[in-house]
C-alpha cells in the first residue's frame, strides 16, 4: 500500500468521524515493513519480518479530545476505532488548552528518500551481510571469539488527513548494520562495535564496520584501572550523540519546556555551552536519517536552532500544535512524533544535527595531555533533567590518552555530570559527521567531563 | 483467534520443510487515561490484533508476522518465515538445540472481580480529576500535577506442531500520580504508589480501586514542598534502607537482567549486553549475603508477570534464581535450557506482541522476606539513608556497576527516621552490594509492577512485576551528584 492509498484510508476514516458530529477530526494512517536479520556468536540466531499497518485517529468535540489507535487498515476495524474515539470524547472532560487541529499549509516533499532495494531487500542478502561482517571480523585476528549484531531493512511510510483540510504524507526507506566483536585473551575480554544507518543500502559497508569494531575489540584487551574523577575526554561521534539524543528530549521538547522540567526554561539566552557549539534539528538536511517533509499532524516540519553559538532560547523548542497552542503567538514547528514510532507521544527533536568543526580524531588525542577517548556510551539516563545531569558508563573501547596518544585500554568508566558544564568547554570539534539514528554528530574533545565511578572490565 | 487459521499455518509450515513451528494468534487492547494539570491530557485506547510464525527448518530460526489475519496472508507469511529460517541457516554454527515436549491444550484468564474495560470511563476520569485536584490543592508550589490509568488485556493462542493448543487471557491495570514542585528553580517530583505512571497488577478494576489515590495526594504533596527546602543528600558511605518501590527496579536491573540465559550466552551482546553471571559461574558465585533469596515466579498471585503458559508453552513456575546467596538459576527458554543441558525451561519466554519474536524476559522477580518489621529494620540502624521511589537508574551492560537516584530520602540517626534530603543518589557493584544486606523486612513485602522493561531488536516493552520489601544495605556509597 503507497502512501496515496493510505491517504485514502484516511479522508474516509476522517468523513466517518465527522458523519459521528464530531467538530473536528484527524487521522493518520500508517505502514511499516520490517526485517531484521540478527546474529550473536557468530551465527544468526533470530531473524524476523513483519509488516504492520493502522491508523492513529483523534476526534474533538467541543472540547472534549477522544484518541484510538488501531494497528489494522482494514476498513471495518478503522471504523470501529473512530466510534471508539468518538465515545471517548464524548464523555471526556473538556481539555481548555486544547485549540485546534493545525489548519492546512504548504509543505514540499523531500525527494529521493524511498529505495525499492533496501525496502525490499530479501533475507538471503542480510545473510550475505551478515556473512561477510562475520567473516571479515573474524579474518581481522584469532583473538576474535564472537561477533554479534544486527542488520534492518525496511520501509515506513503515513499520511495524514484533518477535517480542516490537512493532506499530507511521507514515506521512506530505512536501513542500518551495528556490530559488537568480543575477543580474548589470558582471561581478559576486549569489545568493540561499530555501526551504519542510512537510506539506502548501498551505503552499508559491512567491511568497515566489521573492521573498526574489530579493531577497537582487540586494542582494549587488558584494560587497566584509572582513578575516577574529572578528566579530559575525546568522544567519538557516537558517544556525543547519546548525550545529544537525551538533551533533545529532556530539553528541547515543548511538554519538558512548559512543564519546567527543562534545562532551557532556565537558562534562556545565556551563553549556557560553549561558542562553538550549534546544533540544529532539521529533517530537510541531507545528512539527517528521518527525511520527513511533515511531522503526525501533517505539518510541514521546519528547522529548529536549538543551540546557536552556545546560546539556547525559547526559539530552541520544538512544538505540536497542541503544545503550541497552550503558548501565545506560537505555531506548532511540526514535531508531532509521527504514528510509525512507538516511542512517547511528546513532541520532540529527532532530526538533530551538529554543526561540525575542525579537527580530527588524532588532531583531538593530540592535543590532550591526560585524558580518555569514549567509543560509546552505555545506559545513559538523566539524573536531574532540569540541570542536565545525565549518567551513563563508557562501553566497547575506552582508552586513555597520555601526552598526546592513545596508550592503554582502561575499565569502563561511569559519568554522572551537568551537560551545562561539561558542554561549556569544547576545545575541539570533528570536521567529519556520522549518521547515528536520530542525531548526526562529529567527534568532540570536552575540556572535562565527571567519572564517578568504573567497572571491573 | 481461529484455531483453523492456526492449522492451516502450522501445516503450511511442516510441508514446507519446518521440522518445528509455532503461530501465536493474537488480541491486545490497552486504555491509557492521564490527567495533567486538571486536564484530561490523554484518553486513548490501543488495539492490535495480529499474528507470528516462528518456524525452525535446518536447525535455524525464521520468524514473521502480519496484522491481517486472513487464510491468504497466513500462508503467504508462514511461507515468509520458512524462507527466513533457509537464510538464517546459511549463517549457522550449529543447530539449535531442542528437546521435544508433549503438546497441552488448556486455556487461563487472569482472575478478576470486574473488568475494567467494563467500567465506564467517565468513572475512571473522575477518580483522576478528583486526585489530580487534590494534589494541585496542596501547594502553589505544585506546577505540574498527574493521575494516571492503565488498563491492558491480551488474548491470544498459542499453537505448535508438538500438539500444543493454549488459550489465555491476561489482564492488568493499575495507576498513579505524580506532583512537580518548582521554586526558584529548584524542581522536586513525587510519586505515589511508584513512580513512572504508578503501580500496576495483573487483576481487575479493584486494584486501581484499592489504590486510592486521592487520600495520598496531601502526602504526595507535603513531601514534593518539603523537597524543595530539604539539603541535598550528603555524598559519604553510609548505611542504606531502601523501600520496596525502589528496591524492586534494583532487583529488576541487578537481578532480573543478569540471570536472563540468552544474556548471559551472549545473544543479548549487541543491544543490552552479556552478563557477569556467566554459565561457569552457576552454583559457584556468591552473588549476595545468606540472606538473599530470590526468585523467577510467574505464578505469583497478581504479580505484573504471572500467567499459565509463556510464549512457547511452557507452564509457569516458580524457580530459584540466588538461594542463601548463592546464583543457582538462570530465566531460560526451552532453546537455552537445552543449550546449557538444564532440566527444562523456567518459563520465560514472552513477546510483548503477536507481531514481535517471543524472548526471555522477567516474569516476577522476587527477592523473599526475611523476619524484620520495617520499623525496627530503620530503630536498628545506627546512622544512614533512607531512600524511596526511583527517579533515575543506570546500569553497565553486564550488570556489575550501577547508580539509582530517588525521589525523595531521609536521614536516619540513632534510629530515628530525620531530616529530608534531596536528590538522593547510590552506586555499586552487584554482587558487593547484596552481599552487604542484612536485613530485610516482612511487614511491608508486596508486589511491585513494572510494565516498561525494555528488551531486545528490534525493540520490545514487556510487563514484569518484582516482589520485595524494605531492606539494609551496609556501606553503601551515596550522593553522587555535585
Amino acid at each position: 500500500m503507497g502512501t496515496k492509498r493510505l491517504l485514502e484510508a484516511a479522508e474516509e476514516a476522517v468523513h466517518i468521524a465527522l458523519k459521528c458530529n464530531v467538530d473536528q477530526a484527524q487521522v493518520a494512517t500508517f505502514l511499516v515493513d520490517s526485517a531484521l536479520t540478527r546474529y550473536a556468536n557468530s551465527q544468526i540466531h533470530q531473524n524476523v519480518a513483519s509488516k504492520r499497518g493502522g491508523a492513529s485517529i483523534k476526534v474533538v468535540v467541543k472540547k472534549q479530545v477522544g484518541t484510538a489507535r488501531v494497528n489494522s487498515l482494514e476498513k471495518r476495524q478503522i471504523e470501529d476505532a473512530v466510534k471508539n474515539a468518538v465515545r471517548i470524547a464524548e464523555v471526556t472532560p473538556p481539555n481548555e488548552d486544547f485549540k485546534s487541529l493545525p489548519n492546512p499549509s504548504s509543505w514540499t516533499p523531500i525527494k529521493g528518500t524511498f529505495d525499492r532495494k533496501t525496502a525490499e531487500c530479501t533475507p538471503n542478502f542480510r545473510a550475505e551481510i551478515v556473512k561477510e561482517t562475520i567473516d571479515k571480523a573474524h579474518s581481522k585476528s584469532s583473538l576474535i571469539k564472537a561477533v554479534a549484531g544486527s542488520f534492518f531493512t525496511g520501509s515506513f511510510a503515513f499520511s495524514v488527513s484533518n477535517s480542516l483540510g490537512v493532506s499530507a504524507y511521507a514515506k521512506m526507506s530505512r536501513t542500518s548494520l551495528q556490530t559488537t566483536v568480543i575477543s580474548s585473551s589470558g582471561g581478559s575480554q576486549g569489545f568493540g562495535s561499530a555501526e551504519q544507518h542510512s537510506k539506502w543500502i548501498e551505503d552499508i559497508e559491512p567491511s568497515l564496520v566489521a573492521s573498526e569494531a574489530a579493531e577497537t575489540s582487540i586494542k582494549s584487551i587488558n584494560p587497566i584501572k584509572i582513578p575516577v574523577g574529572e578528566y579530559e575526554v575525546v568522544l567519538s561521534p557516537r558517544a556525543v550523540a547519546s548525550i545529544f539524543m537525551f538533551l533533545g528530549y529532556i530539553g528541547f521538547s515543548a511538554t519538558s519546556y512548559q512543564d519546567g522540567q527543562s534545562f532551557v526554561k532556565y537558562n534562556l539566552n545565556r551563553q549556557v555551552f560553549d561558542k562553538s557549539l550549534n546544533v540544529k534539528d532539521d529533517s530537510r538536511d541531507a545528512k539527517t536519517l528521518y527525511s520527513l517533509p511533515v511531522d503526525g499532524e501533517g505539518v510541514q516540519k521546519k528547522k529548529v536552532q536549538l543551540v546557536e553559538d552556545g546560546r539556547v532560547s525559547a526559539e530552541s523548542i520544538c512544538y505540536d500544535s497542541f503544545t503550541a497552542g497552550r503558548e501565545k503567538n506560537r505555531r506548532s514547528t511540526g514535531h508531532s512524533i509521527p504514528p510509525i514510532f512507538r516511542f512517547s507521544s511528546r513532541p520532540r527533536p529527532f532530526n538533530i544535527l551538529i554543526a561540525p568543526g575542525s579537527s580530527s580524531i588524532e588532531e583531538m588525542v593530540k592535543d590532550t595531555q591526560q585524558g580518555v577517548f569514549v567509543t560509546r556510551f552505555h545506559y545513559t539516563n538523566p539524573v536531574e533533567p532540569s540541570k542536565a545531569i545525565l549518567t551513563a558508563l563508557t562501553r566497547d573501547g575506552t582508552f586513555f590518552i597520555k601526552n598526546g596518544e592513545i596508550t592503554k585500554p582502561v575499565m569502563n568508566l561511569r559519568y554522572t555530570d551537568s551537560m551545562l558544564s561539561t558542554l561549556k568547554e569544547i576545545p575541539m570539534i570533528g570536521k567529519e559527521l556520522d549518521i547515528m539514528a536520530e542525531v548526526t554528530a562529529p567527534a568532540m574533545k570536552l575540556q572535562k567531563l565527571r567519572f564517578t565511578g568504573i567497572t571491573q572490565y | 483467534m481461529s484455531i483453523d487459521l492456526g492449522r492451516k499455518s502450522l501445516e503450511k509450515a511442516v510441508k514446507s520443510g519446518a521440522s518445528y513451528a509455532d503461530i501465536r494468534i493474537g488480541e491486545l487492547i490497552d486504555e491509557n487515561l492521564t490527567v495533567k494539570n486538571g486536564i484530561p491530557e490523554e484518553t486513548s485506547l490501543s488495539q492490535t490484533k495480529g499474528f507470528g510464525v516462528r518456524v525452525m527448518v535446518t536447525g535455524a530460526w525464521g520468524f514473521a508476522a502480519s496484522v491481517d489475519l486472513t487464510g491468504k496472508e497466513v500462508e503467504e507469511v508462514t511461507q515468509k518465515a520458512v524462507a527466513i529460517a533457509k537464510a538464517s541457516a546459511q549463517v549457522k554454527r550449529s543447530a539449535i538445540p531442542w528437546k521435544k515436549t508433549a503438546g497441552k491444550k488448556d486455556s487461563f484468564s487472569t482472575q478478576m472481580r470486574k473488568d475494567p474495560f467494563k467500567v465506564p470511563l467517565e468513572e475512571k476520569m473522575e477518580i483522576l480529576m478528583d486526585a489530580d485536584r487534590a494534589l494541585a490543592k496542596q501547594s502553589p508550589h505544585i506546577k505540574v500535577s498527574y493521575s494516571f490509568f492503565r488498563s491492558k488485556q491480551e488474548k491470544k493462542l498459542f499453537m505448535s506442531t508438538e500438539g500444543d493448543e493454549i488459550r489465555q487471557q491476561i489482564n492488568w491495570c493499575g495507576g498513579g500520580i505524580m506532583a512537580v514542585a518548582i521554586r526558584n528553580g529548584e524542581v522536586q517530583r513525587r510519586s505515589y504508589p511508584s513512580s513512572f505512571r504508578g503501580n500496576f497488577a495483573t487483576s481487575g478494576y479493584e486494584f486501581f480501586q484499592s489504590l486510592k489515590l486521592t487520600e495520598h495526594a496531601k502526602q504526595v504533596g507535603k513531601e514534593v514542598v518539603q523537597l524543595l527546602g530539604a539539603e541535598k543528600c550528603p555524598s559519604t558511605v553510609t548505611d542504606l534502607v531502601i523501600t520496596g518501590d525502589q528496591l524492586a527496579l534494583q532487583i529488576h536491573e541487578s537481578c532480573g537482567h543478569p540471570t536472563e540465559l540468552d544474556r548471559a550466552l551472549g545473544t543479548e551482546a549487541d543491544y543490552a549486553g552479556t552478563s557477569f553471571l556467566t554459565p561457569d559461574s552457576l552454583n559457584k558465585i556468591q552473588y549476595g549475603s545468606k540472606i538473599i533469596n530470590i526468585v523467577a515466579d510467574a505464578t505469583a498471585p497478581h504479580g505484573l508477570g504471572t500467567f499459565k503458559y509463556d510464549d512457547e508453552g511452557t507452564i509457569a513456575k516458580k524457580v530459584y534464581l540466588v538461594k542463601e546467596g548463592m546464583f543457582v538459576g538462570y530465566q531460560s527458554s526451552r532453546e537455552t535450557s537445552a543449550d546449557l543441558e538444564l532440566k527444562e525451561s523456567s518459563g520465560g519466554m514472552r513477546a510483548d506482541s503477536p507481531l514481535a519474536l517471543p524472548l526471555i524476559r522477567m516474569t516476577n522477580i522476587n527477592l523473599l522476606p526475611c523476619d524484620w518489621k520495617t520499623e525496627e529494620l530503620i530503630e536498628d540502624t545506627r546512622r544512614g539513608i533512607l531512600m524511596q521511589t526511583n527517579r533515575s537508574w543506570s546500569i553497565d551492560d553486564k550488570r556489575l556497576n550501577f547508580q539509582f537516584g530517588t525521589e525523595i530520602g531521609w536521614t536516619i540517626q540513632n534510629g530515628s527516621k530525620e531530616k529530608v534530603v534531596r536528590n538522593p543518589t547510590y552506586t555499586g557493584m552487584t554482587p558487593q552490594f547484596w552481599g552487604s544486606c542484612d536485613a530485610v523486612s516482612k511487614d511491608d513485602w508486596m508486589m511491585w509492577g513494572t510494565p516498561n522493561c525494555g528488551k531486545g531488536v528490534p525493540g520490545q516493552i514487556m510487563y514484569v512485576g518484582h516482589g520485595c520489601s524494605t531492606a539494609r544495605f551496609r556501606k553503601i556509597r551515596a550522593g553522587l551528584v555535585k
